[in-house]
């Protein structure tokens, strides 16, 4: 299959070669050191919500962790905004690579996931603490899976790329 | 300053360290003294906390010395030798800690960690004062027949002793060999790096945040039973971190912020310490829901948090200022 041209278009604009070529340290990896940060927030906010309802901390009130959901959709925020930058920098590299597609199911299904929790498990006021349980366990502990597949297909993607650029694949 | 001196000075607290630990911790036994038991439990954590940067600036010293003049076989035993010891070493400071959060409960530790305490920390120290006189033996032959030992084919001459504990000792290159042979290996470690890092800021982050007086409604001690989950974070973290540096020492010990990311997990430690030894937890610890934290608390909350982004962002500039001190640069 031909790699689209418009990758090679996103690569020759300023913007894109800007980020992978300045040596500033604002540059490349400030929106990954960002981007990282982002996944912290998101996936350790989750994981904290997602361990209480399987039964860890178990002395901790449920519903005042609702709160943490404002952190995930924050976390969530920097990581499209740095995501999409990280991809206007290597278009090629990532949309070739089967392995960016895998990521990206990965954080739909969580993100899918994260939401139901929120309204279907959080913003029930009808709900106690067990009801609570009771309806989200299978939600958190699939949210665990998914995101502990977002994260080991995001650190996969430098070593699963065919090509680093258009035309250019790896060590040509 | 350079890392030869740096390793002088590190060198040695985890020797002496290891002795003192191991000490109060017999001594206790003695007396059925339990604050002398978690004195020293806190002393074998530390001890383990500092032996990092000591053995990492063991591998850049090595790098600088490498030389005429200087026994490469010496400097290899030396090695194998800190390799041995670390691992031992850091398997102790993680079971006190262990042992302290056991005790924090019951008010004294399970019997089955006081026995692997007491195993582990007794062949630390063995292994520490191996680790102390190979060291000695590449600088110091005025004090043994340091060059003498070592014939012209390059093996070492071993005393009884020495030569039992040498077959357990890792030789560093094919250690770093099998670290490095395969990426998907490397790249599985990275991702356990990450998970380990995402535990650590989920549940400290939160612990934090309530102290520092967001999420207010949530009472501190269940907060706080979320520590074990930060706990075995930092552990996969600090195992997967020296695997990599011992993997690719050459990626990181010419690094600046590298050495900042070690700088700010001391500065964690000594935080986490402030926090935990002064009547600082005590005063936190019980708080219930809607109740203010005293502003010490709130303090070293605030640091905790700021400390722990540090780290992440020194950590993400690895790669591409891995050469900031290199000489020549």
């Amino acid at each position: 299959m031909a790699v689209p041209l418009i990758f090679n278009s996103i690569e020759q604009t300023t913007l894109s070669t800007w980020l992978r070529e300045s040596t500033s340290v604002f540059g490349f990896y400030f929106i990954l050191l960002f981007h990282t940060i982002g996944m912290s927030l998101v996936v350790g906010a989750s994981a904290v919500v997602d361990l209480r309802i399987l039964g860890i901390a178990s002395g901790l009130p449920l519903k005042p962790l609702k709160r943490l959901f404002t952190i995930m959709w924050v976390g969530l925020g920097i990581n499209v905004t740095t995501g999409l930058f990280l991809l206007t920098a290597y278009p090629t590299k990532a949309l070739t690579n089967p392995d960016f597609y895998i990521k990206l199911t990965f954080i739909a299904l969580a993100v899918t996931l994260m939401r139901r929790l929120s309204l279907r498990v959080f913003s029930d006021a009808s709900l106690d603490e067990v009801a609570m349980i009771a309806k989200g366990k299978t939600m958190a502990a699939w949210s665990l899976v998914c995101w502990i597949g977002a994260v080991s297909a995001g650190r996969l993607l430098s070593e699963t790329s065919k090509y680093v650029l258009y035309g250019h694949l790896w060590g040509s | 300053m350079n890392y030869a001196h740096l390793h002088l000075l590190l060198n040695h607290f985890p020797i002496i360290g290891t002795i003192i630990g191991l000490g109060l911790f017999l001594v206790s036994f003695l007396g059925k003294n339990s604050d002398l038991r978690r004195g020293s439990y806190i002393v074998l954590a530390a001890i383990a906390l500092i032996s990092i940067p000591t053995f990492l600036s063991g591998f850049g010293a090595q790098l600088m010395i490498k030389g005429p003049g200087v026994s490469d076989a010496l400097l290899q035993r030396h090695q194998g030798s800190a390799l041995l010891s670390l691992w031992f070493m850091e398997a102790t400071g993680a079971l006190a800690l262990i042992g302290l959060w056991q005790s924090q409960k019951t008010s004294h530790p399970a019997r089955w960690n006081v026995s692997a305490v007491l195993v582990l920390s007794l062949l630390t120290a063995g292994l520490m004062a191996r680790t102390g006189n190979t060291g000695g033996d590449i600088r110091h032959p005025e004090d043994r027949p340091g060059e003498a030992m070592v014939a012209k084919d390059g093996t070492v001459t071993e005393g009884t002793v020495g030569s039992i504990i040498r077959a357990f000792e890792p030789t560093p290159e094919k250690f770093s060999e099998a670290v490095t042979f395969s990426k998907w290996w490397w790249t599985f470690m990275m991702i356990l790096h990450f998970l380990g890092l995402i535990m650590i800021v989920g549940t400290v982050g939160l612990l934090d945040l309530r102290i520092m007086g967001f999420l207010k409604q949530l009472p501190i001690a269940p907060v706080h039973r979320f520590l074990p989950w930060a706990m075995a974070g930092l552990g996969v973290n600090i195992l997967t971190g020296l695997l990599a540096f011992i993997g690719l020492p050459e990626n990181y010990i010419y690094s600046g912020v590298f050495w900042l990311k070690m700088f700010s997990l001391l500065l964690l430690g000594l935080n986490a310490a402030v926090f935990y030894l002064t009547d600082i937890f005590a005063g936190v610890e019980n708080l219930g829901a809607g109740e203010d934290a005293p502003i010490s608390a709130k303090l070293i909350a605030a640091s905790s948090l700021f400390l722990w982004f540090a780290v992440i962002t020194f950590g993400r500039y690895i790669q591409p200022l891995g050469d900031t001190l290199r000489p020549g640069n």
